[in-house]
């Protein structure tokens, strides 16, 4: 039957990406586990947190847009990218409170504490990881495609794992800011 | 060379006709979308993009109204994975293997997912899936591939974290790392399963809803993989230890 055919190397390798990148930021998890957990909750925050893959999207639209051609790689200041940025930004920050808020109520609800704080972590977080991922996922993309290679193949695991890595460290700074 | 001449002008953009498709409501199918395709030869998905993302298109109001349900759907369905996470909150982080391999974990369920659904979709376009699926030779060999992949990450992930912990101050013990390997074969292996048939049994009913798979497929599995991810992972934890 021919198993270890080419997509099968090609999912290995996005899988080998997966899982250092994760490793990684599991590691973060695990030295600064007494402070990113400190608050009750967080492990309500993190999957979500780190699964939102919006700047994923974002750069799969770009790619669409580059190969299009109704993107120019050499004009980036255009309605459309702007508008793409923007909304990214936005769903970032509104999913990252929806979170937060989700976080307190079962807080609240379940364990009967009040933790104002943590619906401010994600939103933080969130603002800040996405303040580098956008600016990040548009020029890599676009220098990918200027390289004449297909972003698609690469940003989607690429980003995925530079997302994770970013959204983790910008939680960690925020809690270590707030707390 | 009139013929040549004739062709070319025919290749041209036609500014015009474009124009008018950016006009168009963008909810609405629209037969002049289909007559562009058809007389300029300019491919569905370009001009999709046209009257999407056109010059009187608000760019960022579009993606916010298409993305934000589902985006919700999937925050609110991981988050309540997270729940039963947090229900053994204090078990799960004394296992620090299973804290590192937690990212990986949804990362890797979260491709599968992916590749699955993406894969069935074409398989469903190109019509490869005719009758019986179990009996389709293309979708068997993307099972046994998957079940492959999942043992060789399985095995590989939770080595690493394994390693890391054993040469980490708290070290690990025998006991708890062959509990942590056998967590996360398991939870990989019942999870790759149910990401297959879910991808087949919703895949075949959406297509034959005549939608495109492509555009729920994705949404589904990587939800279903998260939210069931952390379910089985509290319940091993839970038995096992």
């Amino acid at each position: 039957m021919g198993l270890f055919d080419k997509n099968f190397r090609e999912i290995f390798s996005a899988q080998l990406f997966s899982i250092v990148g994760g490793i990684i930021v599991g590691v973060v998890l695990a030295v600064y586990m007494d402070k990113i957990f400190l608050i009750p909750g967080m492990l309500i925050i993190i999957p979500g947190f780190l699964e939102m893959h919006i700047s994923g999207t974002f750069a799969s639209r770009i790619s669409a847009g580059l190969f299009l051609r109704v993107i120019n790689p050499k004009r980036l200041h255009t309605k459309l990218i702007r508008g793409n940025a923007k909304s990214s930004f936005l769903l970032s920050i509104t999913i990252s409170l929806v979170l937060g808020l989700l976080a307190f109520l079962f807080n609240f609800f379940i364990l009967k504490v009040l933790t104002p704080k943590i619906i401010l972590i994600p939103l933080l977080a969130g603002i800040l990881s996405n303040l580098i991922l956008i600016p990040l996922t548009l020029s890599t993309t676009v220098y990918l495609f200027k390289k004449g290679h297909d972003p698609n193949n690469i940003m989607g695991p690429f980003i995925t794992t530079a997302g994770d890595m970013i959204s983790i460290i910008s939680l960690l700074a925020v809690i270590l800011l707030i707390i | 060379m009139k013929s040549k001449k004739q062709k070319t002008k025919q290749e041209t953009p036609p500014i015009e006709d474009l124009r008018k498709i950016t006009l168009l409501e963008r909810k609405k199918h629209h037969p002049e979308v289909h007559e562009v395709h058809k007389k300029y030869n300019i491919s569905r998905r370009t001009l999709f993009y046209v009257k999407e993302y056109g010059k009187n298109a608000n760019v960022s109001k579009t993606i916010i109204k298409e993305s934000i349900k589902i985006l919700l759907l999937a925050s609110v369905i991981s988050s309540f994975g997270g729940l039963a996470l947090e229900q053994i909150r204090t078990l799960f982080l004394s296992i620090t293997p299973l804290l590192i391999l937690l990212p990986s974990l949804n990362d890797m369920l979260g491709d599968y997912g992916t590749v699955i659904s993406s894969r069935f979709s074409t398989m469903l376009h190109e019509g490869q899936i005719k009758g019986k699926w179990q009996k389709n030779k293309d979708l068997k060999k993307l099972f046994f591939q998957i079940i492959v992949l999942t043992i060789i990450a399985a095995v590989l992930s939770s080595s690493i974290a394994i390693g890391i912990t054993y040469f980490s101050p708290e070290g690990i013990s025998l006991q708890t790392a062959a509990k942590v390997f056998l967590i996360v074969l398991i939870d990989m292996l019942v999870l790759t399963n149910v990401l297959f048939f879910v991808a087949i049994f919703a895949g075949i009913y959406i297509y034959r809803k005549r939608e495109d798979p492509n555009n729920f497929l994705i949404p589904i599995t990587t939800s279903v993989a998260d939210f069931s991810n952390m379910i089985i992972l509290t319940l091993l934890i839970i038995i096992l230890f």
